[in-house]
C-alpha cells in the first residue's frame, strides 16, 4: 500500500520526529511504501506534494496540532490520530487502516 | 458634656503601633482631652498617647467610642470623624516593599507538592541559608550598669529628660530622610511612642524612686512589654520591640559606649532575626555560624544590607515575624525566591538539600574563574574590581578575584559613633586596605555623607528632599577640618600602595578645584615635615550628578580619573527615586536615553585617555554586561561575590557581538525594545550542545520533580541557563499538555525558551525509576533534556534534536545510552551520532 502521513506536535522538538520514525519503521516492517513529512520547528520538512498525496491509497494524519496546508489532503481517505498513538502503537494505526479500506472495498 | 463618635473598629489587626500613632497625631493637635474606649472590654485610653490607645486592645469589629470634651472639642470632633472615615482604615495597609516582586510567590514544582508554606519577604541578598532563628536585638540592661542609688535626682531627672527630648529629634531627623514606605511609618510609630507621655511619666517617676536613668529605662520597659504582651495579640505582642528600640537608644544616648550590650554570640549555624540591625551590630555577629538575615524592617540600600552583600549572607527583609517570638526552630531563608520557610517536613528538606547541591555546584565552577583574568571569548579584556566599606573587606575581595578595589566607600567609618574617627584611626584603615592589595589600586571615595546619610555630629539640617540635599563634597567646605583629616590619613596612606582618591557627588568645576586645593596643601604639609606619602596620588571623581556630563572636558583637564555611580546617576538622569516603586520602571538602565548618556561619557573619557569605570549596581548584573563591554568600558567595580560569576559571563561573549547589540540598544526607542534585543544576544555560541557536566548518573529522585529540577539544575551548574526555575517553568508547560514519557524507561522533556543561553542536551540516569505518566506507564529511569532557544528555534541544532528524537526510537540506540558509564564517551559518541 502506498501511503502519506504528516506528523506535527505542540513544541515540534521531539514527538514530530520520534512519530515520524515509529511510522515509518512500522510500514517497513509491514511491507508498505510510507512517505512522512515532519512539521515542526523547522518548519515542513520531507513535503508532499499533491500529486504524491493524490497517488496515494490513504494519509495518517498523526497531529496535535493544525497543520499547515491541510486543504491537500482534502481528496484523500485519511486517518487523524494524536501523536502520542503513534508511538504507544504504530501498528494499531496500520490495522486501522486496513480496516477501512476492507470497509470502503 | 463631652462630645462623642461611635465607630466599629475597621482594622483586621487590631490598633496597633501604626494606626496608633496616626490617631495620635490627628488627636496631637487639639487642645481638648481625647479618649478611646473599647467597648468591648471598657478599657479607656487617652488618645494623645500612644501606648494606651495600643493597651486598649482594641480588635477587628470592636465597637467603639472617642469622647472629646475641652475648649476646641467643636473642631476636634469633626476633624477626629473624617479621620476615622478616611485615613484610619487605610493605616493597616502595608506599602510595597522595594524590589518585592509583584503578585504571588511562585513556587517551583517541587515545594509546591510538599505544600510548603512561605512567608514572603523582599529579597535583598540572594541565595539560601538554613539555620536556627536566633532573635537579635531586645533589651538587656548591661550588668556593670547600676539601678539604683541616685545622689543627684535632679541630675539625673535632666539628663533622662533631655534625652528623650534628643532621642524625638533624631527620630524626626530620620524621618525626614527615610523613604516612603515601611521604614517612614515604623519611624513614625517610634516617634509617637518616644514622645508619648505616659512613657515619660514612667521614666520620671523611677527617677523620683532614686533609680537611675539606667533603672528607669529598664522598668520602663518592663512595664510597657508586659501590658503589650499580656493583649493577646500577636501584633501588638511584637511592638515590645518599639519600646524595646526606644529604650535601647535611650541607654545609648545616655551611657554612650558603656551602655553596648555584649554582642550577640552564635553556637550553631544561625538565622540572625532582627527588627533592624545596624552595620556595627552586623559586624559583631560570627560570621562562621551566620547563615541568613531576616530584617523585619530596612530598605535595600541600608548599610547593614550592603555589608550583608560584601560576606554573601542571604538576606530577606520585610517579612511578617508574627508567631515566631522565643522560637528557636530550623528555617531556610530563600531570597532567591522572596520567602521565609518556617516548616521543615522531609520534602521541603530535600528541596534544599538539592539546592544547597545546585549553589555549591554553581560555586566550584565559578571559584575556577575568579583567579583567572576577566576577558572575552575573543581576548578583550575587561578589569573587574571590587566595591569594599571595611578594610577587613579587602582581603575577602581579592580571594574573590578582584583586580583591585574599585571603591572604598568610608561613610562605614563615620557611622554609628558620638565624633568624627581621627587622622591616625583614618590612616590606619587605608593602610590596612592597601597592605591587602599589594601593587593593585585602592580607590578610596571620600565621605559621601549628609542627605540621606546623616551623621550626628555634623548637626546637618534635614533636608526636604536629602537626595537633592546638602550631602557629599558639597558640605565639604563647611567642614572643612573633616575633610582635611580624611585627605591627611589618605596622603599619608599613599606612601603605602597604589592609592587613589575620589570625590563623590561632583557637579561644578569649583568643587574640584576647591578639593584638589585642600589636597595639594596637605600633600605640601606632608612634603614639608618629611613625612612620607605618593606626591603623583591619582585624584578622580563620581560621575552621578548629571551636571558633570555636560562637564566632561573641563573635568579631565582637573582629574586623573573617573568612575561612574550608575545609581545615583541614572536616579538624577531620570529623576526617579529607586525606592519609589510606581516610579521604578523609569529607574531602569535599560532606558535608552540613559545608554546614550553612558556612551557619551565613555567618548570624551576615552578619546582624553582617562580610566573610567562604573562602580553601580548596574555593572554586578550579569544581565548588562554585554552592554557594558559594547559601550566600551574596560574596567567595572562590583561587589565582590559578583566578580566570579561576571568573569564566566564574560568569557562566553564576544566583543564584536556586543558592539552590536550596544549599537542597537542605543538606537532603540524604548527601554522594552532594548530588553527584546538583550533576549534574544547570543551569548556562547560556540558551547557544543552537550558536554560531560551535562550527564548526571545514578542519582537519586523520588518523584518525577525532583528528577526534573535535577536535570534542569546541571545547566544552571554549568553557566547555561541563570534562572533554572524558568527552565523548569518552561519543561513543566510542556509536560502539561502530555508526558513525555515515551516508554521503554525513557522519557525525553523539552521546552523552547531564551532563560536557556545555549541550546542544550542533558542526560540523567537514575538509580531507581520514577512514576512519569508515560505512555507505557512504565517507571522512568532515562532522562533526556532538550532545550531549545526560542530566539533559535529554526536553528542548526533543531536538526540534531529531530535525529535524536528519531534515534530514540530504536531499542539498541536507547540501551547504549542506558549503559554507556563513561560520560565523555557518552558525550563524544553522541555528538558522532547526532552531528553527522
Amino acid at each position: 500500500m502506498k501511503i502519506v502521513a504528516v506528523t506535527a506536535c505542540p513544541t515540534g522538538i521531539a514527538h514530530t520526529y520520534m512519530a515520524a520514525e515509529q511510522l515509518e519503521k512500522t510500514a517497513k516492517k509491514l511491507g508498505h511504501h510510507i512517505k512522512v513529512e515532519t512539521q515542526g520547528a523547522m518548519g515542513i520538512e520531507n513535503e508532499l506534494s499533491q500529486a504524491e498525496i493524490d497517488g496515494a491509497t490513504v494519509a495518517i494524519l498523526a497531529v496535535d496540532i493544525a497543520i499547515e496546508q491541510a486543504e491537500r489532503f482534502a481528496r484523500i481517505r485519511q486517518i487523524k490520530v494524536p501523536v502520542q498513538a503513534a508511538l504507544r502503537d504504530p501498528e494499531a494505526i496500520f490495522h486501522q487502516i486496513q480496516g477501512i479500506m476492507l470497509k470502503n472495498v | 458634656m463631652a462630645l462623642e463618635h461611635h465607630f466599629v473598629c475597621p482594622l483586621p489587626n487590631g490598633t496597633h503601633a501604626r494606626p496608633a500613632s496616626a490617631l495620635e497625631e490627628v488627636a496631637r493637635g487639639f487642645r481638648s482631652e481625647i479618649t478611646l474606649v473599647n467597648g468591648r472590654t471598657g478599657q479607656r485610653a487617652n488618645a494623645k498617647n500612644v501606648l494606651a490607645i495600643v493597651g486598649a486592645d482594641v480588635r477587628f469589629k470592636d465597637p467603639c467610642r472617642l469622647e472629646v470634651s475641652g475648649p476646641d472639642e467643636g473642631s476636634a470632633l469633626p476633624a477626629l470623624i473624617a479621620f476615622l472615615r478616611e485615613r484610619f482604615a487605610q493605616c493597616d495597609h502595608e506599602a510595597p516593599a522595594p524590589g518585592r516582586p509583584a503578585g504571588e510567590l511562585v513556587l517551583p514544582p517541587m515545594l509546591r507538592q510538599a505544600g510548603a508554606a512561605l512567608r514572603p519577604g523582599t529579597p535583598l541578598v540572594p541565595g539560601i541559608g538554613r539555620g536556627r532563628l536566633v532573635r537579635a536585638g531586645g533589651f538587656r540592661l548591661p550588668e556593670h550598669l547600676p539601678v539604683n542609688g541616685v545622689t543627684d535626682v535632679a541630675f539625673e531627672h535632666q539628663r533622662l529628660d533631655r534625652a528623650l527630648d534628643e532621642l524625638i529629634v533624631w527620630y524626626g531627623q530620620r524621618l525626614a530622610a527615610a523613604g516612603p514606605g515601611v521604614e517612614r511609618e515604623v519611624l513614625t510609630a517610634h516617634r509617637a511612642m518616644a514622645r508619648d507621655l505616659e512613657l515619660r511619666e514612667t521614666l520620671l517617676a523611677a527617677i523620683g524612686r532614686r533609680r537611675t536613668a539606667a533603672g528607669a529605662i529598664a522598668e520602663a520597659e518592663a512595664h510597657f512589654s508586659a501590658r503589650l504582651t499580656a493583649s493577646n495579640n500577636p501584633l501588638l505582642a511584637e511592638r515590645r520591640l518599639d519600646v524595646q528600640d526606644i529604650c535601647r537608644e535611650l541607654l545609648h544616648r545616655i551611657y554612650g559606649a558603656a551602655a553596648r550590650l555584649p554582642d550577640l554570640v552564635l553556637t550553631v549555624e544561625s538565622i540572625v532575626v532582627a527588627e533592624t540591625l545596624t552595620p556595627g551590630q552586623f559586624l559583631a555577629l560570627d560570621r562562621h555560624w551566620l547563615r541568613g538575615l531576616v530584617l523585619a524592617q530596612t530598605g535595600a540600600t541600608s548599610h547593614t544590607v550592603i555589608l550583608a552583600r560584601s560576606f554573601c549572607i542571604p538576606t530577606l527583609g520585610g517579612v511578617n515575624l508574627a508567631g515566631l517570638e522565643g522560637d528557636d526552630r530550623e528555617v531556610v531563608v530563600d531570597a532567591d525566591l522572596g520567602g521565609l520557610v518556617t516548616a521543615l517536613p522531609a520534602t521541603v528538606r530535600r528541596y534544599y538539600d538539592l539546592e544547597q547541591a545546585r549553589l555549591s555546584g554553581l560555586s566550584r565552577r565559578l571559584r575556577q574563574f575568579a583567579t583567572q583574568p576577566a576577558v572575552t571569548a575573543d581576548g578583550a579584556r575587561l578589569e573587574i574590581a571590587a566595591n569594599i566599606g571595611v578594610a577587613g573587606e579587602a582581603e575577602l575581595a581579592f580571594a574573590a578575584g578582584a583586580e583591585g578595589i574599585g571603591l572604598f566607600r568610608t561613610e562605614m567609618l563615620f557611622l554609628e559613633r558620638a565624633e568624627a574617627p581621627g587622622e591616625e584611626e583614618q590612616y590606619e584603615v587605608y593602610r590596612q586596605a592597601l597592605q591587602a592589595a599589594g601593587h593593585r589600586p585602592v580607590v578610596v571615595r571620600t565621605l559621601d555623607a549628609g542627605g540621606d546619610k546623616p551623621l550626628p555630629y555634623l548637626s546637618l539640617p534635614a533636608g526636604e528632599n536629602p537626595f537633592l540635599g546638602y550631602r557629599a563634597v558639597r558640605i565639604y567646605p563647611e567642614f572643612e577640618e573633616l575633610f582635611r583629616t580624611q585627605i591627611r590619613a589618605l596622603v599619608r596612606a599613599s606612601a603605602h600602595g597604589n592609592l587613589q582618591v575620589m570625590v563623590p557627588m561632583l557637579a561644578t568645576l569649583e568643587e574640584v578645584r576647591w578639593c584638589k586645593r585642600i589636597i595639594a596643601e596637605e600633600q605640601a604639609r606632608c612634603a614639608a615635615s618629611g613625612v612620607a606619602h605618593d606626591p603623583a596620588m591619582p585624584v578622580g571623581g563620581m560621575i552621578e550628578v548629571p551636571a558633570a556630563v555636560f562637564l566632561l572636558e573641563e573635568l579631565c583637564n582637573e582629574l586623573d580619573f573617573f568612575s561612574i555611580g550608575s545609581n545615583d546617576l541614572l536616579q538624577y538622569f531620570m529623576a526617579a527615586d529607586r525606592l519609589n516603586p510606581r516610579v521604578a520602571s523609569l529607574y531602569d538602565p535599560l532606558q535608552p536615553a540613559f545608554l546614550r548618556v553612558l556612551q557619551q561619557i565613555v567618548e570624551v573619557v576615552s578619546a582624553r585617555q582617562k580610566p573610567l569605570s562604573l562602580c553601580g549596581e548596574m555593572a554586578a548584573h550579569r544581565r548588562y554586561l554585554p552592554l557594558l563591554v559594547g559601550a566600551g568600558f574596560k574596567k567595572i567595580s562590583v561587589a565582590s561575590p559578583a566578580i566570579a560569576g561576571l568573569k564566566a559571563e564574560l568569557a562566553g561573549l564576544r566583543q564584536g557581538d556586543c558592539r552590536r547589540l550596544f549599537a542597537l540598544a542605543h538606537e532603540s526607542e524604548t527601554a522594552g525594545a532594548v530588553a527584546g534585543h538583550l533576549a534574544t544576544f547570543p551569548v556562547q555560541q560556540a558551547a557544543p550542545l552537550i558536554r560531560p557536566e551535562l550527564v548526571a548518573d545514578g542519582v537519586v529522585a523520588a518523584t518525577k520533580a525532583e528528577a526534573i529540577k535535577q536535570v534542569v539544575d546541571l545547566l544552571n551548574i554549568s553557566g547555561r541557563a541563570a534562572d533554572p526555575r524558568a527552565v523548569e517553568a518552561a519543561v513543566w508547560a510542556r509536560e502539561a499538555t502530555y508526558s513525555t514519557g515515551f516508554g521503554h524507561g525513557c522519557a525525553i522533556p523539552h521546552c523552547r525558551t531564551d532563560a536557556v543561553q545555549v541550546n542544550s542536551l542533558a542526560v540523567l540516569r537514575l538509580a531507581e525509576g520514577v512514576e512519569w505518566g508515560s505512555l507505557d506507564g512504565q517507571p522512568v529511569r532515562l532522562i533526556i533534556l532538550l532545550v531549545v532557544r526560542e530566539s533559535d528555534a529554526a536553528g542548526a541544532h533543531m536538526k540534531v534534536f529531530a535525529r535524536l528524537a528519531r534515534k530514540l526510537m530504536h531499542e539498541p540506540f536507547r540501551a547504549w545510552l542506558a549503559q554507556e558509564k563513561d560520560p565523555d564517551v557518552l558525550c563524544a559518541l553522541l555528538r558522532e551520532a547526532l552531528e553527522t
